[in-house]
């Protein structure tokens, strides 16, 4: 089984405070720390796995700048054999990356390859399925547990509301990767040091063969939310309470 | 020119998104046309006509439950019909859907979409990026159609009016059955593995539920909201429930949507471990517990008064 | 033969030399409560099978406390021989999640607990003191090191208020590093994690020279041991490695020793102090205690507060029991089962009619903080750095 999976660097800001640039094109990243795409971490889990129970190889790839390097490294020391950069600003429009993934992958040798299914910045869970169509080959998002049978896979999709729906799809498919699915494992700073022995190749757009793309959405401006305000309390008797709180959770299509 | 809404059902009823996207649809004050694909769906088609003006239903049992073959349906319907807007959810189905449209048929998608501003003829989209702390407004390439998937929650069923459009049944589409791609069926996951991590609510008990004969009273509330039991270490420490059901650093870091803390006080090594959820309530005697400074919602209450109270309305929400 | 990176445990730590007499094991803090048996990890490391050690996950019940240490009759390092048997499982990458966690934090963040930098001086928000920054340009004698966890835990954050405040009211020179302040890498090293802890004593070197940095003095006994004695070792590794680093030679002390000196100089005394009339027992943390024999300095402090009336553990100074805080229990709970012995301690405290127990490390705050209110001692008996007593009584 050969696996390519696609990962992206992005800045944590789960719990730090975000703000926008004054350009209003961009957040302000200097006092953020970046990381391996949560969803992608268990996408190249998921490709090592793979190729440990039967065999294959594992290659990672990232469109983005030098600096998106180390998530390519990573990857290695987790077990990855083979790193692509394409080495280009990376694009704002998803449709424009989409197009370069599949460019690059294109030309490799795979049956399967893996995404996240989505990416912690900008969720917009799309690059994945366009690649597969783009490729011509069939795909299925959020994937939480994958069965490997004879030229086929089992791949069980994650619905709302608990549910987990079940299709069998011919390989080479395209599977974007929910978190849950497998539990990575810990890379040590030893072992990151080692997988610089490990191929890296860097390739220019013009090296993928793509020109210009013209962008499906762009962005006009960033801007901070309405300030979010601290608990709200409920007040009243527990049963109006409960029953206010029940209403809202209902308004808020948790229920 | 018309909006498609994309009517996402499952095992005969409809989901709480398609009437959310019927409302995103009639803010858009264009002809809506819902969009029925599958096999027996006439009864959901009359509860949809409802709110739309129009609504176009697909018959056809080739469809089963596929995404592949509702991927294909709306794109024969989408090209013959040259809607202006194509709105489904960004769902788990939506996600599987709109982008291989978006490829096919050479439109620009906009996912996830918080808010839609049509201006003129084009579409300007607001979305929620880095964790709901920017909004971002986008401009969409100008098109014929624009496809559009819009977060849950954002576009309240509660606004709907009432339209009571006309049916119209249009011949099979789907010219032959998925062949790469078959749907197998569902799934529950498997009762009894518990796992903390992957339930969308969990209801949350500390010390403050004082006795091991009052884990049910949380357990029944659970049950009846679709969700899960978890807890604080001292409840695993008094073995009132399972190790699998610690949140904190020591026990499991959780994001469900929903995380209903009960007698929790809010320690550091607590918290660290749920606030990532959507959304955090918090019922706790002591104002001044440090979990209200997490939570979005709280009650100052004795949870052994709430838990029955809150039970009995969400049973009755529930119908 | 199972090998750690640098060398086989035959070299590194003598393996061969093991009696299998279970001294250790005899007076290991978590054998009655968990599956560590550290006589049988010895015999593991001797035999050197790594297939074995991944069902060994006791492995990480081990506090790192170190007594077992002190007690072998060879003089060996069995709670040594367990860090090297973590890191074993370390570069294999089968740690258990939480482990995993804050490690990976570690590396992104400078601090295991999954927080931000951008935030890691919010403990200082509204202090009502001027503190100087030493990461922005100003000067001081001394570094006064937070840590991780006195950074970010709403409870302990606490501790480093009151510390800055009694330090101020003393007149001590001294300044924080604020966001900037790294991570020691105590933890990641007791993980197993040494190419981490490398890194960080690398940085971390460089960062003290750079910011003019030489004199320490650290609220967590855990960072004075790492500065004290592990920096020296790495820092050696390092320059074996031919990596350059600041030949700097760190002046490190703990809080109680800097504030004993104090007193030894006459510029802290009883006379400065309004009467604390409650029944204190002192709690020995591990690595002050058993792993740096610091004993006197807390119980002095201590004893010149007017009106205290201090009480004694039977188990104290080496014979202290652990309160399983340290290494990496914190993000572990391991194979242990029963009473956790913070709750045996505080206890122990409410026989001897303890109405306050004085800790003087972090991780010794978290877990008897918790292990007093499951002995039901919420209403009665609190929990309190020596800082945070001072600030009380200092007038
Ligand atoms: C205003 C703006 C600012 C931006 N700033 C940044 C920035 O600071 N840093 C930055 O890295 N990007 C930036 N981008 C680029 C943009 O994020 C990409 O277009 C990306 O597709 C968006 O992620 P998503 O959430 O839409 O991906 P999704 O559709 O959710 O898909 C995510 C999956 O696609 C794959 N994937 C995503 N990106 C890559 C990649 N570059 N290489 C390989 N695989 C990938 C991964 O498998 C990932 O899990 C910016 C875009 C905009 C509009
Ligand atoms: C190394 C270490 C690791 C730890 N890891 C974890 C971990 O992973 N997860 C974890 O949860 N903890 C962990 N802890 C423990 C943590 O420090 C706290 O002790 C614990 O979270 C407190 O649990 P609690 O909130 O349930 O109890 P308490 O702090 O005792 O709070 C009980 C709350 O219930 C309220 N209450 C009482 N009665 C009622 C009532 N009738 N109605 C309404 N409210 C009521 C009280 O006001 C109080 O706020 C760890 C501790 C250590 C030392
Ligand atoms: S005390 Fe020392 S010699 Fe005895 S078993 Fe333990 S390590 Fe071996
Ligand atoms: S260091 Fe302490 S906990 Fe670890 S094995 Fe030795 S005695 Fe036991």
């Amino acid at each position: 089984m050969d696996v390519i999976v696609c990962v992206r660097k992005v800045p944590d800001t789960a719990e730090a405070d975000v703000m926008v640039e004054k350009s209003g094109k961009d957040i302000e990243k200097s006092r953020l720390t970046f990381t391996i795409n949560e969803w992608d971490n268990y996408a190249v889990e998921e490709a090592i796995q793979m190729k440990e129970k039967y065999g294959g190889t594992v290659t990672v790839v990232t469109v983005g700048q030098k600096d998106v390097e180390d998530v390519l490294r990573r990857s290695l020391a987790m077990g990855a054999d083979k790193a692509i950069r394409v080495d280009m600003e990376d694009p704002d429009d998803a449709y424009t990356l989409a197009n370069i993934l599949c460019a690059v992958i294109k030309n490799q040798k795979y049956d399967l390859v893996l995404f996240g299914a989505q990416s912690g910045d900008f969720n917009r869970g799309v690059t994945g399925a366009m690649v597969a169509r783009m490729l011509g080959i069939p795909h299925a998002t959020m994937v939480n547990g994958i069965e490997v049978l004879d030229g086929s896979i089992k791949a069980s999709r994650e619905l709302e509301g608990g549910l987990n729906e079940i299709y069998e799809i011919k390989l080479p498919a395209l599977l974007t990767i929910q978190t849950g699915i497998n539990e990575p494992r810990y890379v040590s700073i030893s072992g990151i040091r080692k997988a610089r022995q490990k191929p890296l190749e860097v390739l220019t757009p013009s090296d993928v063969g793509v020109g210009s793309i013209e962008p499906m959405i762009v962005l006009d401006k960033m801007y901070m939310p309405p300030p979010g305000k601290l608990a709200e309390f409920i007040a009243g008797s527990p049963e109006e309470a409960a029953a206010k709180l029940a209403s809202i959770l209902k308004g808020k299509g948790v229920l | 020119m018309a909006v498609f809404v994309f009517i996402e059902h499952r095992e005969g009823k409809l989901m709480d998104i398609s009437f959310e996207s019927l409302s995103a649809a009639q803010k858009l004050n264009d002809t809506v046309v819902a969009v029925v694909a599958g096999e027996n769906v006439s009864d959901l088609a009359e509860k949809v006509a409802k709110y739309a003006d129009k609504v176009i239903v697909a018959e056809d049992p080739k469809i089963d439950t596929n995404n592949e073959a509702y991927t294909r349906v709306l794109n024969e319907l989408i090209k013959k019909e040259k809607p202006k807007v194509v709105i489904m959810g960004h769902s788990s189905m939506g996600m599987d859907i709109a982008p291989a449209l978006s490829v096919d048929l050479g439109l620009p998608i906009a996912t996830d979409v918080v808010k839609i501003n049509p201006e003129g003829g084009k579409i300007k989209v607001t979305r929620s990026i880095y964790n709901g702390k920017v909004l971002a407004d986008y401009n969409l390439k100008n098109a014929d159609t624009y496809i559009i998937t819009i977060r849950a929650g954002e576009f309240s069923a509660d606004d709907l009016k009432e339209k009571n459009g006309k049916i119209e049944i249009v011949d099979s589409l789907l010219k032959d059955e998925v062949a790469d791609k078959k749907f197998v069926g569902y799934v529950q996951p498997v009762v009894g593995a518990v796992d903390i991590t992957q339930a969308d609510i969990l209801v949350s008990v500390g010390r403050g539920i004082k006795d091991k004969e009052n884990i049910p009273l949380a357990e029944e509330l659970a049950k009846t909201m679709g969700g899960v039991l978890s807890c604080s270490r001292p409840i695993v420490d008094y073995g009132w429930l399972p190790k699998e059901r610690q949140v904190g650093t020591s026990g499991k870091t959780v994001k469900p949507k929903l995380y209903l803390a009960l007698g929790i006080s809010g320690a550091f090594q607590h918290v660290a471990g749920m606030k990532g959820a959507n959304m955090i309530v918090a019922v706790n005697k002591d104002p001044k517990a440090p979990i209200f400074s997490v939570a979005q919602y709280g009650i100052v209450d004795d949870i052994l008064k709430v838990i029955p109270a809150l039970t009995q309305k969400v049973k009755e929400i529930k119908g | 033969m199972m090998e750690v990176e640098e060398a086989s445990f035959d070299k590194l730590y003598d393996v061969y030399a093991c009696m299998q007499c279970g001294k250790c094991t005899g007076s290991c803090a978590v054998s009655l409560r968990t599956k560590l048996n550290i006589r049988e990890m010895m015999r593991i490391a001797i035999l050197g099978n790594n297939d074995d050690l991944k069902e060994h996950e006791e492995i990480w019940d081990c506090t790192t406390c170190g007594i077992c240490t002190v007690r072998c009759p060879r003089d060996l390092k069995p709670s040594e021989v367990i860090v090297g048997l973590r890191s074993v499982l370390v570069e294999e990458g089968e740690v258990p999640s939480t482990i995993r966690d804050a490690l990976e934090s570690i590396g992104n963040n400078n601090n295991p607990w999954g927080r931000p930098k951008s935030k890691r001086a919010d403990w200082m928000n509204d202090l009502g003191v001027e503190v100087k920054n030493l990461s922005a340009g100003d000067e001081a004698e001394y570094l006064l090191y937070i840590g991780c966890t006195a950074s970010y835990d709403t409870r302990i954050q606490k501790i480093s208020r009151a510390a800055v405040r009694v330090l101020t009211k003393l007149g001590v020179d001294f300044g924080v590093l604020g966001e900037e302040e790294p991570c020691c890498g105590s933890e990641a090293r007791m993980m197993g994690e040494s190419g981490l802890f490398e890194m960080l004593v690398e940085d971390n070197l460089n960062l003290f020279n750079d910011f003019g940095i030489s004199k320490i003095i650290t609220l967590s006994p855990h960072a004075y041991n790492a500065f004290k004695t592990d920096y020296k070792d790495y820092k050696k590794r390092l320059e074996e490695e031919g990596i350059e680093v600041p030949d700097l030679e760190l002046d490190v002390v703990h809080y109680t020793q800097f504030l004993a000196e104090q007193i030894d100089e006459g510029r802290l005394t009883s006379d400065m102090m309004n009467e604390f009339n409650k029944t204190v027992v002192y709690h020995d943390p591990c690595y002050l205690g058993k792993r740096n024999n610091i004993f006197e300095p807390p119980r002095q402090i201590l004893s010149i507060i007017p009106g205290i009336n201090l009480v004694e553990f039977e188990r104290r100074e080496d014979r202290s029991l652990c309160c399983e805080g340290g290494g990496g229990k914190m993000w572990s709970e391991g194979t242990g089962t029963g009473e956790r012995n913070a709750v045996i301690r505080a206890r122990d405290a409410g026989a001897l009619g303890a109405e306050v127990i004085a800790v003087a490390c972090p991780f010794c705050m978290s877990t008897l903080e918790d292990g007093r209110s499951t002995a039901g001692y919420e209403e009665s008996m609190e929990v309190k750095d020596i800082f945070e007593i001072l600030d009380e009584v200092l007038k």
